[in-house]
């Protein structure tokens, strides 16, 4: 049983159509990479699966279970505290990191286990403080996000999405905010997130991060998958025009039209 | 000349602690439930939100005086006997509730929905949500123009002198119909005023400049 | 119900002339003070701005003063002190005379704050074109300013405009005073503050809508 299967995705944005049948599965342990240019719904599909949005059609199930829907012969949404427990098992890492500016970076760690799952004080803290080591930031737990430089904010989000212990982390172009130095310490993190096991899906413009840590590759393209498959193949013998222009771009020729 | 002010103070000082005693009651009182109210007009029922938005399209569009005698008329009409202080502070409060609510409100909605989205992609629900990461943020965004709010208040309770209520500005008035020293007694309750009102317009300023500061 | 809202039709429309009367009242009280105001905090604000001490000292106590008393009480002051020097201005001139005084000191700030919001950067890069600063200040400058002083200043003048409630103080018959004399005749309290109300809240709307047009359309030439 697929960790992840989404069937036949449809969301629009009033007259707008974001999502048009999108179908996949993501395997437990998989890493799957989503490219595309923008406006091709990518974040809109993260964004449906830990439900931050919903959707006119199509069905989502994670680890087996069909989640934001009622579907007893009647579409009806979930209420927010159903919805709240699926996002518990389902991390999400976001391209302006929305770290909460009030509290350290330990106590952003410790949010979620703290006021989620009510774990003791000490418990979270102590939970919090090996996630910050485990990306390399024990020294900033203290230390408030205005006075952390990009990279370090995003590799504490990633924390502290970990915190919740999540089934999938999801990463919508967790990178693409960042000054160039700064990627390289948010990638380490996520590679070795995926050497351990951890289902992901990632959206993200990093082309050789995904030859180097994908299982699979998504192309997208105006709301449809347009074409999947390993990262070997997917990117040196692109089958689809558009993934082919897609690619040139990527590869520095700015002016391919 | 000086005199007249010198003998009258002991009667302008009592009305300046009634002044007080109004000011406390309608700032404190008006505050909280503009704070409950703007916190609600952010909820999730559209009847709430609709009708606090008239309550406070209303009230910030009308004069506080008329406010004030709607309530001085308002409590007889509908059998209740009441002192024009309880008649006129009740108004105030509503009026300043209004403006709180206002304040309120905005302070929330201008948290950065990005925090929200985290803050929910964690699991947490709306309570936990309010508490942790909305309200500790809103409270110090709120902070300054709620404490230029409650500086309007304190003038504003010059304004119940009109409608009968014994305070700071009707024991001026009295002393002046007395003893036409005007100049001296208002200059002297206008020191009083700026005595109080002063270290409060100074409160304002000086949070004004923290919150610049940590930005 | 429909007796009701015939007995009240027959009695507004008795008050109505007066009612007019105690608006167009209102409305003059505030067209006049109005322009004084704007005119008065403009004076105002070349000494607040002024580097010498001996300059800013007095106007910045001035404006505290304004800003810390009741609006109430200053008017009081104008209209019982005037007599004592020798002067007897109407009831109107002194409930306008105190509107634009102290309105005029907070425009003051108004003003300040909106011409020091415009960053130093639009500074540097008049100059780096090499405008004077007098240029720099009037094509530069001054325009953004004048966007960024459109939203606080129309509700300045909605505060103005509920402050003319006030001179009912020292017996102008403008509209609230008007509304408490039908209240106190007449047995339909309700009914009256319905109609002062609405009256009240056509003035503020018709100036908040009026600024928010003129907002959108600086926003749209800029």
């Amino acid at each position: 049983m697929a960790m992840i299967e989404i069937t036949d995705l449809h969301k629009s944005f009033g007259a707008n159509d974001v999502l048009k049948g999108v179908s996949f599965a993501v395997e437990r342990g998989e890493v799957v990479v989503v490219l595309g240019p923008s406006g091709s719904g990518k974040s809109t599909l993260l964004r449906c699966i830990n439900l931050l949005e919903d959707w006119q059609a199509g069905d989502i199930r994670i680890d087996g279970e069909s989640v934001g829907y009622f579907d007893g012969g009647r579409r009806r949404a979930w209420p927010e505290a159903k919805a709240a427990k699926v996002r518990e098992q389902v991390g999400l890492v976001f391209q302006s990191f929305n770290l909460f500016p009030h509290r350290t970076a330990l106590e952003n760690v410790m949010m979620g286990p703290l006021h989620v799952r009510r774990m003791a004080k000490p418990e979270a803290r102590k939970l919090a403080g090996d996630l910050l080591e485990k990306v390399g930031l024990a020294d900033k737990a203290d230390q408030y996000p205005a006075t952390l430089s990009g990279g370090q904010q995003q590799r504490v989000a990633i924390a502290r999405a970990l915190a919740m212990q999540p089934k999938v982390m999801l990463f919508d172009e967790v990178t693409s905010a960042l000054d160039p130095e700064l990627v390289g310490e948010v990638l380490i993190v996520m590679r070795r997130l995926a050497e351990e096991g951890m289902t992901m899906i990632i959206v993200t413009h990093e082309i050789h991060f995904a030859r180097d840590v994908s299982d699979r590759i998504i192309f997208m393209d105006a709301g449809a998958i347009v074409e999947q498959g390993p990262p070997a193949q997917v990117l040196a013998s692109p089958a689809s025009e558009r993934l082919k222009l897609f690619l040139r771009r990527y590869q520095g020729d700015y002016l391919a039209v | 000349m000086v005199n007249v002010l010198i003998t009258n103070l002991p009667y302008l000082l009592r009305g300046a602690v009634m002044t007080l005693w109004l000011a406390l009651a309608v700032v404190t009182l008006g505050t909280l439930l503009g704070t409950g109210l703007g916190i609600l007009a952010t909820g999730r029922s559209r009847i709430v939100r609709a009708a606090i938005t008239v309550y406070i399209f209303v009230l910030r569009g009308i004069p506080v005086l008329v406010v004030m005698f709607l309530g001085y008329y308002a409590f007889p009409a509908l059998g209740f006997r009441v002192n024009a202080y309880v008649a006129v502070g009740v108004a105030q409060i509503v009026y300043v509730g209004a403006f709180t609510a206002e304040i309120v409100r905005s302070a929330i909605l201008s948290v950065h929905p990005g925090q929200i989205a985290a803050a929910k992609s964690l699991g947490m629900r709306r309570g936990a949500i309010l508490r942790e990461v909305i309200l500790p943020q809103a409270t110090c965004i709120a902070i300054p123009p709620l404490l230029n709010n409650a500086l309007t208040a304190v003038k504003q309770t010059a304004y119940a002198s009109v409608v009968g209520a014994w305070e700071l500005t009707y024991a001026a008035r009295e002393i002046v119909e007395r003893t036409l020293a005007s100049f001296q007694i208002f200059l002297g309750v206008m020191a009083i005023y700026f005595a109080i009102c002063y270290p409060l317009s100074l409160l304002a300023r000086w949070y004004e400049k923290r919150l610049v500061v940590s930005h | 119900m429909s007796e009701y809202l015939a007995q009240t039709a027959v009695l507004l429309a008795s008050l109505w002339p007066k009612l007019v009367a105690g608006f167009v009242l209102t409305v003059e009280i505030a067209a006049a003070a109005a322009p004084l105001a704007l005119v008065f905090g403009l004076v105002l604000l070349a000494p607040r701005m002024d580097a010498r001490a001996f300059v800013s000292g007095p106007t910045v106590a001035f404006i505290e003063l304004m800003r810390n008393t009741p609006l109430l009480v200053q008017i009081y002051l104008i209209y019982f002190g005037l007599p004592v020097l020798g002067f007897y201005p109407s009831e109107f001139t002194c409930g306008v005379a105190g509107i634009a005084l102290q309105h005029g000191a907070f425009l003051v700030e108004t003003y300040r704050g909106a011409i020091e919001s415009v960053s130093t950067r639009q500074w540097d890069a008049a100059r780096a074109i090499g405008m004077g600063r007098f240029t720099a200040f009037r094509h530069v400058i001054l325009p953004q300013a004048l966007m960024k002083i459109l939203g606080p200043l129309g509700n300045q003048l909605i505060v103005l405009a509920k402050d003319t409630s006030l001179v009912s103080a020292i017996g102008v018959m403008e509209l609230t005073m008007t509304g408490k004399l039908a209240i106190e005749r007449s047995a339909a309290s309700a009914e009256v503050f319905v109609a002062i109300a609405l009256f009240y809240l056509a003035m503020t709307t018709a100036i908040g809508g009026a600024v928010r047009l003129l907002e959108y359309r600086v926003a749209e030439r800029t």
